[in-house]
């Protein structure tokens, strides 16, 4: 029973830690909690039905899911966040202007889709056994995307130019801009791989939960935000270990607690963190991690 | 006790209307203020200058209450308020302005001017509840005397204009005018004219030395030397936490660890 | 005017009633003291539940809802009680959850407040009878007056009224009064308050409180004349429309919170009701929260302090000629999100 919790653990650590990386990138770079994130998941998990609905093989969809999230974050934040930011917008204020972006987003969803919960197509694929744990194939591709997407993200913060100029004007904008970085293209970069990863994350999800709704998402927003802030926001070493953390704590309560109330996992550790420590658990060692690289 | 301390405890004790003994404040290992003592006599503008990190401001700071010290005492006519809340020191009739304006911005500066005095009758929520008959003779006669802050100072064309909408220099008279509302022992002036213009920094250093001739008692933390020479004496030196000399400005000048100290940063 | 109408109208302009002491309440905290509680919704949860526990009656055996307490008091009882119950709620979060945070933090923190309250009445049949919630709650004096179904929605009309200016005298001495001074310094310089002598905790607290018991009134009002409540009533997005509702009227600007509750929550969302049904189910609604999102986004965009902004107040000093008028507005007292 024990492995059986760790192993749900694990999966769901996966599809936390993609969203919860991009999350945080998102708020390191533009300094706003971005409440539409979820909503932009879910999106992209409605993009990957309608492509598996029109009969394409279902791993099509986290590709076009993927780039929906990328495209459309980039666009977000260029039309709409930053001349919201540019013309003096107070940090509440932007956090009204995502919840209001989140519910646009929600409700054209259900406008669209209607309020039902659809699927996508993807079976479950034969059992494997791991380590005593069981697994599904399509858990095990799910978590090996998000291995790989993780690591590429790793692979470019550290030896590219674009993940040097990303850390740089993450934490210091206005020197980054001085030693001529080019601020604009870095946030677009940013975002594109934030809203990728973003998408990934809509469309793993989807297949993890098997079915869902234009709420999905945003549900799913609170354990996102919960592992990004309790590995100090803007750190996406951090967030890794905050996902696995609140993965792992969200399964074993599941399984030995109470099942209706494994939100409230997510829920707490939010709430004790930004009270009690709002920089996050991690965020040293993860700063310490990213200073040395 | 060494004999320093002996004699300033003897003959500036009637004196010094603030008195910090070994007042410290360290952040991990680092130590910001590494145990100061000083007086700030009464009647007098004090000066606390110094290089850069030298200390001063927090040092300032947890004079006011905003910084809990380490360790210390920090004696208000008498009354120790090391690591009291801010607004608990103020109560005790010591008033302060920020390196940053910490004008109202939101609101005229007529109101900035009234919000000042502690203990209205008007700012409890039952003297709210019980509604303009309550309070408002106190109101009135607190208008009169902004209004007579306001004339002398010369800001009658501001007068209701929103705070936000000032130049830095009326924003930093202000907050000074704002202090005087509440009657204050002692004001502790936190770099008063950073960011000021050269005209109305003379102004605001002739209010200054008048508010002296009326016997308020000042501490002030500063950069410039020019103001630092005219307005103070005595004048405290710090470098690198510590105290490092103290007397009139002709001593500080010819002091050589001063020297040192400001070259080596 | 034809019985229909007569209906409908009376019954917007209860709701009207109902938002407006909501938003007065709101205003208090978020525009005047600054507090971004997010949150506010389930104060008015929590007025609402008291009131109707204390209307319908302790729980019999053979009754399909669970709840806790119960008693049978007369009208304005169980509003008074649902005002202590906003109150008390207020002051409990308000302990543990009002920080030093930065503006938007502070918002997430009120946010998963009032998602962990919807999360545990709705899992918990026993408090409130779980996401059912309560119905069939009596409305007050409606067998002492024998009202035809009209006349009582007006009668309902004119209660809500009463208690409206009662809820707007006390805001209005708040206000006008040095405390409403004390806390928009609080507002604009937390720090330069304290160092006047004021005790931000406290007037933080005060405000939060006062907002409280006004939003548990609110709630109360509403819950006897709907006569049914449920979890599903009180999501973070009714929050997000009365933010809305103060944001676009102006905020610390009681007149222009005042249209802002006429603006958004009744007229949007009201106003729909005429459409002519199209498409399925549910799409009407989803449309007018597309509508209030996107409303809400134009307004913030080109009216930032509202429609009614804050209003500068002149003060006649004495010996002085007639005050000038100017047209400035006032600065902000927040760091913009550019500055980090």
């Amino acid at each position: 029973m024990f492995l059986h919790a760790i192993g749900f653990g694990i999966v769901t650590a996966a599809v936390l830690a993609l969203a919860a990386v991009g999350f945080t990138v998102q708020f390191g770079i533009t300094n706003i909690l971005n409440l539409a994130y979820g909503d932009v998941m879910t999106a992209a998990a409605f993009v990957a039905y309608v492509s598996s609905s029109a009969g394409l093989n279902p791993w099509w969809g986290m590709v076009f899911g993927g780039l929906f999230g990328a495209v459309f974050s980039v666009l977000l934040n260029r039309f709409l966040y930053t001349p919201f930011i540019r013309r003096g917008a107070r940090l509440f204020t932007m956090i009204i202007v995502t919840i209001a972006v989140s519910l646009i987003l929600q409700n054209c969803l259900q406008a669209i889709f209607g309020p039902d919960f659809v699927s996508v197509r993807i079976s479950a694929g034969a059992t494997v056994r791991v380590l005593g744990m069981v697994f599904t194939a399509t858990q095990l591709i799910v978590i090996a995307i998000a291995a790989v997407a993780l690591a590429a993200l790793h692979g470019l913060l550290r030896y590219t130019r674009l993940g040097k100029a990303m850390r740089a004007t993450a934490s210091d904008p206005a020197l980054a801009r001085n030693c001529g970085v080019q601020t604009r293209w870095v946030i677009d970069g940013a975002w594109l791989l934030s809203g990728l990863l973003c998408g990934l994350a809509g469309v793993a999800l989807v297949t993890e939960l098997g079915s869902f709704d234009f709420t999905t998402g945003s549900v799913f927003l609170i354990p996102v935000i919960a592992a990004a802030v309790l590995g100090g926001v803007g750190h996406p070493y951090g967030a890794m270990l905050g996902a696995l953390v609140i993965g792992l704590a969200t399964a074993l309560d599941a399984t030995y607690f109470s099942p209706t109330y494994q939100d409230v996992v997510a829920f707490l550790v939010l709430i004790v963190v930004l009270l009690v420590r709002p920089q996050g658990i991690f965020a040293e060692v993860a700063s310490q991690k990213e200073v040395a690289a | 006790m060494t004999s320093v301390q002996r004699q300033r405890a003897s003959s500036a004790a009637q004196a010094a209307l603030l008195r910090v003994d070994d007042l410290a404040k360290s952040y991990g290992g680092v130590h910001a203020v590494a145990g100061v003592s000083f007086d700030v006599p009464r009647g007098r503008i004090t000066g606390l200058i110094g290089p850069n990190g030298a200390g001063k401001s927090t040092a300032l700071a947890m004079v006011a209450g905003a910084i809990k010290p380490s360790r210390g005492s920090v004696l208000l006519n008498g009354t120790n308020v090391a690591g009291w809340p801010s607004h608990k020191i103020a109560r005790r009739g010591l008033a302060r302005t920020f390196q940053q304006s910490s004008d109202f911005s939101g609101m005229t500066v007529t109101e900035n001017l009234l919000t000042a005095p502690y203990g209205q009758r008007g700012d409890t929520l039952r003297g709210a509840l019980l509604g303009r008959r309550y309070w408002r003779a106190e109101q009135e006669s607190l208008t009169a005397r902004a209004a007579d802050l306001i004339e002398r100072f010369d800001m009658a064309r501001m007068a209701n204009e929103f705070a936000g909408t000032l130049s830095g220099g009326q924003r930093r008279l202000l907050e000074i005018m704002r202090a005087l509302m509440t009657e204050p022992e002692i004001l502790l002036l936190d770099e008063a004219m950073a960011g000021v213009n050269p005209a109305l920094g003379a102004r605001i250093e002739d209010y200054l030395l008048q508010l002296r001739q009326d016997g308020l008692t000042m501490l002030m933390v500063e950069h410039e030397m020019s103001v630092v020479e005219r307005l103070c004496d005595p004048v405290i030196v710090m470098a690198q936490g510590e105290v490092l000399a103290e007397g009139t400005m002709d001593q500080i000048r010819s002091d050589h660890r001063v020297l040192d100290a400001y070259l080596n940063g | 005017m034809s019985l229909a109408w007569s209906f409908y109208i009376a019954t917007v302009l209860v709701y009207l009633g109902v938002d407006l002491m909501a938003c007065w309440g709101l205003n208090l905290q978020y525009g005047y003291t600054g507090i971004v509680n997010f949150s506010f919704i389930i104060y008015q949860a929590a007025g609402a539940y008291t009131a109707a526990v204390l209307t319908l009656g302790p729980q019999t055996a053979g009754s399909f809802q669970q709840y806790v307490g119960g008693a049978n008091l007369p009208f304005p009882l169980p509003v008074i009680a649902g005002g202590i119950a906003g109150g008390l709620l207020s002051a409990v979060v308000g302990v543990i959850a009002l920080r030093r945070l930065r503006s938007d933090y502070q918002a997430m923190v009120f946010l998963v407040i009032s998602l962990i309250a919807t999360a545990v009445v709705t899992s918990d049949v026993g408090l409130f009878n779980g996401p059912a919630g309560l119905s069939l709650i009596p409305q007050p004096m409606s067998t002492a007056l024998n009202l035809s179904l009209v006349g009582y929605r007006w009668f309902y009309v004119g209660l809500t009224a009463v208690i409206c200016l009662i809820v707007y005298a006390f805001v209005w001495r708040i206000t006008s009064a040095p405390l409403g001074r004390s806390l928009r310094a609080v507002r604009d310089h937390e720090q330069g308050a304290a160092a006047l002598g004021k005790n931000v905790t406290g007037l933080r607290m005060t405000s939060f409180v006062v907002g409280g018991v006004i939003a548990g009134i609110s709630g109360a009002v509403l819950v006897e004349f709907i006569s049914a409540w449920s979890p599903g009533a009180w999501l973070y997005q009714e929050t997000f429309v009365l933010f809305a509702a103060v944001i676009v009227g102006g905020t610390a600007n009681n007149a222009g919170v005042a249209l802002g509750a006429l603006l958004v929550p009744v007229a949007f969302l009201e106003g729909s009701r005429f459409l002519p049904q199209f498409g399925p189910p549910g799409l009407i609604d989803a449309l007018q929260w597309v509508a209030v999102g996107l409303m809400t986004l134009v307004f913030l965009w080109f009216w930032p302090r509202g429609v009614l902004p804050e209003r500068r107040r002149i003060i006649q000093l004495p010996g002085q000629q007639q005050a000038r008028t100017g047209l400035q507005r006032p600065v902000d007292y927040e760091k913009t999100a550019e500055t980090r």
